[in-house]
């Protein structure tokens, strides 16, 4: 009997959403257990890393990682999945661009640690504790992984082979992906398995939508009633959608949500964020300088909706911070 | 697509539905009005720095039209479709022409001869005006050798009757002469068809190839009422407009002639205006009677330009309108009065056909009447010359102006249909292409070129005209310009104005000026493409479109519309627009590269 | 005081077209002449400060005067909300600045890219402060 191929699914600095997702293909991952051998998750099985040290070099058929990196034992798993293993699958949204947590890029590192140890509102912490990475005890030494002073996507650490974004992603998707590498039937290293284009082009509203959407007024979309028939760029509320790569089945649109773009730039684009701007620039209609800086002025965070989940892998996100680290919001 | 030559230039294939700014639709002879608009904006700021400039832009226009000059002074046909015109006023092309005649003039007297070899053999062009000087100049260029018969004294033909307030006699002067002297067109004046060896028989005879007769309409409409000519035109003190502003032209006629006198204008076409306005500043209190009415608005309304309308009224020119004359009467073969019935109707379903009312009549007394109803071609001379067919009428095709009757005679201007200069001017290019094509063998052309204007693109906001000034009415009546011409500034900004409604291929000012190398297709990936439309919003020339392909919408370009201007392409979420061959990104990414 | 970088972006229009490129280019450094302010891409801008530029300065047409209808608008409206973007991650919204004017000779330009460098440099002496203010 042939060896079944083996598969680690890992998550990194993720909050479960992925592994669940995995576990939400249901009925149909029975038949995955049956095909494969599943060597780590630590969600739902009880390997230890030691097990995945033991193996020979691309002893592994696949890594399903999900996460991002942000602190040294993050990068050592990263590091050795990749050793071990002939194909990578940067799992979700935050392995695929590093994620929500990737807006903590818009500060540095000092400026969490002071935020979480002595400035938030509810901090009693009279001996200005902080996390060390060596803390002696009677009973020995106590270590913590180093936190660094980014959060990193995948790619940033290692090669990674195939992207699935999503936060997290669909089910079919998931089911796709995984047929498509026990079948042998991968496109070419570093697609994302998800379709090219926007989330426009598969969207109910796409239809209805005005030729010339013309946004006179920003709105939030707590702010308003909004129609469930109608493009929300045509209703005034910024969604992701028109620069954002399609795929999820439009899951927030069906529920009357704007898209936040969780599946990231659209195929070929390096910046979704830069191009948010650009589009939403292009259809604000204002021919003056008072109508332009009255309906910007009502964007309330472009940079925080822009990049909610791109910002490591982003154009952007790569600047330095050269003139504070406040990080002042606008608006 | 778009193919570049050496020169930067773009190449199209020929459509056959012409893509045009409504302007040069309108413009008789299709002149590159964009192209200089754009060229004119972007002049240097003073007279000294921008003569070179202006004469370059000359020399383009003079290329296919050397009667630019004139134009400038009294053409604008090009305004009455301009679209900005429904934005707060039509550019002021006219004036921007004649501000480059201001300097263009001048300079036609150094510019060298044009050296061409002619043995095509020789053409015959009967009369010198603007159609035949057209074509004389078209022939010359294909190298044909080309002898103008002119009846007069000097070229220009009724371009001479255009008052001096309104045409320089130094600008018509200085461009047909020098035309002719430029081109090396030989000139016999005096020379009337139908006498001596000008006769069509004798000209073939003598080795010219062909004719062209663009001799004009010398003669004067008779007045008429219903279908009699009406009585008292023998009379002494009425003359015709055309002969009064023929001896005007000549200087033939003292500044106070007709102090005070009173003079009473029959007709209300530009040529009634002339002849009203013109004898108003030799002195005379001015009445005009016209059938028309006041409104222009209306079928029946006085036919004049808005501008002689208001200028005549300025100049205390009295209009009767709505009347027709049925009688002039006099005593002792002297005039005396004009006898005027209402006219209820000038045309009706079947064209003109005045109506009256005998009813209401007024009686206007005089010393001059002076009538300009219209001319008309010499009709006996040209039966003579047998160029008229068994119905009696001037055959000539109307689109190749081939004579019907004889093919080595080509009809052309106003003997052939009264119109106005430019399309004069028209007829002559087109005479010139016809005869060539007759003398090489080949099939004459007879399809119409079908043209398809272009709207105005949206702009944030439009500014309104420069303001054109006159000199007050009181201080204007002498025969210098009364009408203000642009200053550089002036010009740029009027200029600037142009919103470039037309195609690339119909301008290419950019390229021309190395702005651009050349026009940049536009490429839609339809793989990233989601049809979200956004192209669509910002393209303001209406070039980005969705179309639908499988049931999905996705972008699409109409190349004619697109301006290579590059806004769609950052615009698009999808990165799915690009510019073919433009190196743009590439020197943007070098120079960031090499950050100095 | 160190030198810098500023990266300039002129329209075509309005800018230097009366002058030979190779002659402005002597006294005009990181200059891009382009064909309209309209057709910057945000990502032109970011791009910029990716290799060390310290400030990006975009000359456009003036109000009402743009070639292409409404290119300087466009500019406008994007380096506005690029500017919100840029602020949140911590670069001042004063080292993009957008000028519409017009000099058609383009010997103003290297006035203008000085006049920034100034109001840059004084950024440059801000202490980069790691209290938060609420």
């Amino acid at each position: 009997m042939a060896t079944k191929p083996k598969v680690a699914i890992c998550w990194l600095g993720g909050c479960g959403g992925c592994d669940e997702a995995i576990v939400d293909l249901n009925e149909a991952l029975l038949g995955v257990a049956d095909a494969v051998d599943i060597v780590l998750w630590p969600i739902a099985l009880d390997f230890k890393y030691h097990h995945i040290r033991s193996m020979a070099d691309g002893e592994i058929t696949l890594s399903i990682i999900n996460g991002n990196v942000r602190n040294s034992e993050q990068e050592e798993i990263a590091k050795l999945l990749r050793q071990k293993s002939q194909l990578v699958l940067g799992f979700g949204a935050c392995a695929c661009f590093g994620g929500t947590p990737g807006m903590a890029n818009f500060r540095t590192k000092q400026d969490i640690l002071n935020w979480v140890y002595k400035d938030a509102p509810t901090v009693v912490n009279p001996n200005k504790s902080r996390p060390q990475t060596v803390t002696r005890v009677d009973e020995g030494e106590l270590t913590l992984p180093e936190f660094y002073e980014t959060v990193k996507a995948l790619n940033q650490v290692i090669n990674v082979d195939y992207y699935l974004p999503g936060c997290p992603p669909p089910t079919d998707l998931i089911a796709t992906a995984i047929t498509a590498t026990l079948e042998n039937k991968l496109p070419l290293k570093g697609s994302s398995l998800a379709p090219h284009k926007s989330l426009c082009d598969s969207c109910p509203r796409n239809e209805t939508k005005p030729l010339k959407i013309k946004i006179d007024e920003i709105k939030r979309i707590h702010e308003i009633e909004a129609s469930p028939d109608t493009c929300f760029l045509a209703q005034g509320v910024i969604c992701m959608g028109i620069a954002t790569r399609d795929g999820c089945g439009t899951s927030c649109i069906n529920i009357n949500m704007p898209c936040r773009g969780c599946f990231g730039p659209v195929e070929g684009v390096k910046d979704a964020g830069l191009k948010m701007i650009s589009t939403l620039a292009a259809i604000i209609d204002a021919n003056n300088d008072t109508d332009i800086e009255k309906i910007t002025s009502q964007i309330a965070d472009i940079a925080g909706y822009s990049y909610r989940f791109s910002l490591p892998t982003s154009m952007l996100g790569a600047l330095k911070k050269r003139d504070g680290t406040q990080g002042e919001q606008v608006g | 697509m778009w193919k570049t030559s050496e020169t930067g230039g773009a190449h199209v294939e020929q459509a056959i539905k012409q893509l045009l700014p409504p302007c040069q639709i309108k413009c008789p002879i299709n002149e590159d009005i964009q192209r200089t608009n754009v060229l004119i904006s972007l002049l240097p700021n003073t007279m000294e720095e921008a003569r070179g400039g202006i004469i370059q832009i000359g020399e383009h226009l003079y290329e296919r039209n050397p009667l630019f000059n004139i134009c400038g002074y009294v053409c604008g046909l090009c305004e009455l479709e301009c679209n900005y015109k429904n934005e707060g006023g039509a550019v002021r092309r006219r004036l921007l022409k004649r501000f480059l005649s201001d300097t263009y003039t001048d300079y036609l007297k150094e510019k060298p001869e044009a050296i061409i070899v002619k043995d095509r053999g020789d053409i015959a062009i009967i009369g010198g005006g603007p159609s035949g000087l057209m074509a004389a100049y078209q022939l010359s260029k294909l190298g044909y050798r080309i002898t103008i018969f002119e009846s007069g004294d000097r070229l220009g033909g009724a371009l001479w009757l255009i008052p001096e307030y309104r045409l320089p006699k130094a600008v018509l002067s200085t461009t047909v002469e020098n035309l002719i002297r430029i081109m090396g067109i030989d000139v016999r004046y005096n020379s009337k068809l139908g006498e001596g060896r000008t006769t069509v028989k004798r000209l073939i005879n003598d080795g010219f190839k062909a004719v062209f007769i663009a001799k004009g309409t010398p003669n004067a409409r008779q007045l008429t009422f219903g279908k009699d000519i009406v009585e008292g035109q023998e009379l002494s003190g009425v003359m015709y407009g055309l002969d009064f502003l023929y001896e005007v032209s000549h200087g033939n006629i003292s500044p106070d002639y007709f102090k005070n006198k009173k003079i009473i204008v029959i007709g209300a076409g530009n040529v009634a205006f002339d002849t009203a306005r013109t004898a108003r500043r030799l002195g005379g209190d001015i009445a005009m009677v016209c059938l028309e009415c006041e409104d222009k608005s209306h079928r029946d309304g006085i036919p004049a330009d808005i501008d002689e309308i208001r200028g005549a009224w300025e100049e205390g020119i009295k209009i009767h309108a709505s009347r027709g004359v049925r009688k002039i009467s006099g005593k002792s073969g002297k005039f005396e009065k004009v006898h005027c019935p209402r006219c209820t109707r000038v045309y009706n379903e079947k064209g003109f056909n005045p109506e009256f009312d005998t009813n209401d009549e007024i009686v206007l007394d005089g010393d001059i009447v002076i009538i300009t109803i219209g001319q008309a071609a010499d009709r006996e001379l040209l039966k003579k010359e047998g160029l008229l067919d068994e119905l009696g009428r001037l055959s000539a095709d109307p689109h190749t102006l081939q004579s019907q009757v004889n093919p080595h005679v080509f009809i052309g201007g106003d003997v052939r249909r009264v119109g106005f200069m430019v399309e004069a001017m028209m007829e002559g290019i087109t005479a010139a292409e016809s005869i060539n094509q007759y003398l090489n063998g080949e099939n004459l052309k007879t399809v119409k070129k079908d043209y398809e204007p272009f709207g105005l693109p949206e702009r944030p906001m439009y500014k309104q005209p420069t303001e054109v000034l006159w000199i007050p009415p009181e201080k204007r009546l002498h025969f210098q310009m009364f009408e203000k011409g642009l200053t550089l500034r002036e010009a740029i900004d009027e200029a600037k104005r142009c919103a470039t409604c037309g195609p690339c291929v119909s301008c290419k000012a950019c390229i021309s000026i190395g702005f651009e190398k050349s026009l940049y297709a536009v490429k839609v990936d339809e793989a990233k493409c989601s049809g979200c439309g956004v192209c669509v919003y910002i393209c303001n020339y209406d070039s980005a479109r969705l179309k639908s392909k499988d049931g999905k919408l996705t972008s699409d370009t109409d190349i004619f519309r697109c301006k290579s201007c590059g806004m769609c392409v950052p615009a698009c979420p999808s990165s799915a627009r690009q510019l073919v061959d433009d190196l743009t990104a590439a020197k943007i990414s070098k120079t960031l590269t090499e950050l100095a | 005081m160190k030198k810098l970088k500023i990266v300039c972006f002129s329209c075509k229009f309005s800018w230097g077209y009366l002058t030979d490129d190779t002659l402005l280019a002597a006294d005009i450094k990181n200059w891009v002449p382009i064909i309209c302010a309209g057709k910057i891409d945000p990502e032109y801008v970011v791009e910029a400060f990716t290799r060390g530029a310290d400030g990006v300065l975009i000359l456009g047409c003036p109000e009402g005067d743009c070639h292409y209808q409404d290119g300087n608008l466009e500019a406008r409206k994007r380096l506005a909300i690029l500017r919100q973007a840029l602020l949140t991650h911590g670069i001042r919204p004063e080292r993009v600045k957008l000028v519409l004017s017009r000099n058609p000779d383009g010997k103003d330009i290297p006035v203008y890219i000085s006049e920034m460098a100034k109001t840059i440099s004084s950024l440059n002496q801000e202490p980069v402060s790691t209290e938060r203010t609420s």
